[in-house]
């Protein structure tokens, strides 16, 4: 009677941790990446789809049956999981292209307006509203290569904002204005604030009371969740000629004492969590890291930019286990779940690859990449860069970059709950899938 | 018998004109659309025959081509065939109809548009640069070292006189791995020398001042100093 009453309690009590497990950007506060359930090996049909007025770069979250996320159309959604009807919807006063976390009943999340939003998760009312210093892209003279080299020129690669991490009282995000913030999640008043010295949109991990995340200045930082100190720092590679290869976009995954973070730089690094000193750096040749990595069952598990390889390493040692050659960049986080790993592609496909071989299972491509409009991709799907990208000079690569997005990429990290993978589309949808 | 002679001799004679005639149709200027889904583009095609051989060039201002030469053009009227190299790669492949106008595929990166383009005046082929000769004190191999991204790539010109032709060069970067770059463009103009590489899109430029070539590689736009000194 005892041991089936602990096994009920159990249960349940891994039930609690699975659901929680899915409220809030890659999984978790750790940022493991890793959905428990079930995971379709196989895909059947389209569940829903919903559709919003901007590209969704946000990756949906889940609790209760509800699926939240933001879109670029300055809206922060409820969406009934099973059905994909709209519960509500709040509007900011800018695109919402970052992760809502969910606790307690009420949905944490920052828009480009500057503003971080708590929300009540059941109406969508503001329970309150903090005002950062403001939100801007990264932006450098010559970026990339653009011309006027010596013109600022905001980043157009970056998409995403600091989604929030929520633990013991507290609410921690990044901001365009280059600080880390800790709120008081009941009430919004800053707890304190970590000055950085560029944009900070990566988001923060959070494991042991110490908070990590990197800056586009080209470090990554241990804060202390309570204090707002800095325990450490890591300096990643620099590129001062064209501010290229700089940079944290990525966020970053714990996992036993170790942290993982991709880079601008074209490496993964493996950290020790509690020194920041450097256990193995993975390079990948020029190709940024944009997705945060997945850990799971002792790997490591992200993709790259321009080289389009999904990879899988050890994450002991750094050694490559699985190396898959992609279509197009991932800026995608991969989900792992069960056997499958589930990745967004900026060419408007969702893939779903064996977990231990990395091989293709199944991919879905959104109608918009279907009809290939301006022949942004290639007949085999890849980018028709050299089409699209044909001049340095005025709005021209802004343009391009924006006809690239527009194909439907699948920027959002996808959430694996039920059986069912959902994800957003810059085509403006969010998808269910089984 | 001599009626019927005539009469088989004007069919052959006529038969005969027929290619020579489509083919002087398809010499002139060529004004149209490619149909790409979305994103229609304006095409401008000069055709022109020079001592018995196809010569063109193309211009599409939504791709910044001005001018590009035509490659492997083939005219049999009335099929009529070309590519663009170079970094984009299109080819054409159309047929004249009996309203004079050329209509078939655009085809790029495996995308194929339908295009119809219609004749609107006599060729403005566009002749692409010659190489230079190069001078005597240039001759030979140049070496040296930049950064780019992070790491260093280590660079080699080899400049050799062929006459008539001009100048050509073998223009290698080693980083990573060993780039032997297809060289289009090599000319010097006093000092100022620049050797051109249209496919993989590196240019490198300097000036050749007390034993040096002094000067930069732009790689698309990026454009990074560069230092060139005689190999050992």
């Amino acid at each position: 009677m005892n041991g089936s009453y602990t096994g009920v309690l159990l249960a349940s009590l891994c039930a609690m941790a699975a659901a929680n497990a899915q409220s809030m950007f890659r999984a978790d506060a750790t940022h493991s990446g890793r959905y428990a359930g079930p995971s379709p090996r196989q895909f059947h049909r389209v569940k829903w789809k919903f559709p919003t007025g901007d590209r969704v770069m946000s990756s949906p979250v889940f609790k209760d049956n509800v699926i939240y996320f933001g879109g670029d159309d300055g809206n922060v959604y409820a969406v009934d999981a099973e059905t994909g009807r709209q519960i509500w919807k709040r509007t900011t006063n800018g695109p919402v292209p970052a992760t809502p976390a969910i606790v307690d009943g009420t949905v944490y999340i920052g828009s480009y307006d500057g503003k971080f939003y708590a929300l009540d998760a059941r109406t969508g009312a503001l329970k309150w509203r903090f005002t950062t210093e403001g939100e801007r892209r990264f932006e450098a003279k010559g970026l990339h290569g653009m011309q006027p080299k010596n013109q600022t020129i905001a980043d157009p690669f970056d998409v995403f904002l600091s989604s929030p991490v929520v633990a013991n009282g507290s609410v921690y995000f990044g901001s365009g204005d280059g600080n880390l913030y800790a709120l008081d999640s009941a009430t919004g008043d800053m707890r304190w604030k970590f000055k950085t010295g560029d944009v900070v949109h990566a988001s923060p991990a959070l494991a042991d009371g110490v908070l990590f995340f990197g800056s586009w200045d080209s470090y990554f930082y241990a804060v202390d969740a309570t204090t707002g100190k800095e325990k450490w720092r890591f300096h990643a590679g620099e590129d001062p000629l064209i501010h290229n290869q700089v940079g944290f976009q990525s966020s970053p995954a714990v996992a036993n004492g170790v942290v993982y973070t991709g880079c601008r730089d074209a490496n993964l690094y493996a950290l020790d969590a509690a020194s920041g000193k450097e256990k193995w750096r993975f390079n990948t040749e020029l190709s940024w890291v944009i997705t945060s990595p997945a850990v799971a069952d002792g790997k490591v598990f992200f993709a790259t930019s321009d080289s389009s390889l999904y990879h899988v390493v050890d994450a002991n040692s750094g050694k490559p286990v699985v190396r898959q050659q992609g279509k197009a960049y991932m800026f995608s986080s991969p989900a792992i779940a069960g056997d499958v790993a589930f990745i967004g592609v900026l060419n408007g496909i969702l893939e779903a690859r064996d977990v231990k071989t990395g091989e293709l299972l199944w991919d879905f491509q959104v109608d918009t990449s279907k009809q290939n409009k301006g022949w942004v991709l290639t007949a085999d799907r890849k980018f028709n860069v050299p089409f699209l990208y044909h001049s340095n000079w005025r709005e021209a690569p802004i343009l391009a970059n924006d006809q690239q997005i527009r194909i439907g990429g699948v920027f959002s990290s996808p959430l694996v709950v039920n059986g069912v993978v959902y994800f957003g589309s810059a085509d403006g949808y969010v998808y269910a899938l089984e | 018998m001599p009626g019927a002679l005539l009469r088989l001799l004007a069919i052959v004679v006529f038969a005969a004109a027929l290619p020579c005639r489509g083919e002087d149709v398809i010499s002139g200027r060529w004004e149209g659309t490619a149909h790409i889904p979305d994103s229609d583009l304006n095409v401008i095609v000069d055709l022109a025959q020079e001592n018995g051989a196809w010569i063109g060039s193309i211009i599409i201002p939504g791709l910044d081509v001005k001018g590009t030469p035509l490659t492997d053009i083939t005219v049999k009227a009335p099929d009529v065939s070309f590519s663009v190299k170079g970094t984009v790669g299109i080819q054409l492949k159309l047929q004249l109809d009996e309203n004079g106008t050329m209509t078939g595929n655009f085809e790029q990166a495996g995308n194929r548009a339908l295009t119809a383009l219609q004749k609107t005046g006599p060729p403005q082929v566009e002749r692409p640069p010659r190489n230079t000769p190069v001078a005597k004190e240039l001759e030979g191999e140049w070496k040296g070292d930049y950064q780019m991204l992070g790491y260093a790539r280590h660079v080699s010109i080899k400049f050799t006189n062929r006459g008539a032709d001009g100048a050509a060069a073998e223009f290698v970067i080693v980083g990573r791995r060993t780039n032997n770059l297809p060289v289009d463009l090599v000319i010097q103009e006093g000092d100022l020398v620049s050797v051109d590489s249209d496919e993989i899109g590196i240019t490198f430029e300097g000036r050749l001042r007390d034993g040096k070539l002094s000067g930069a590689v732009r790689q698309g736009a990026i454009e990074t100093p560069l230092v060139l000194q005689r190999g050992k």
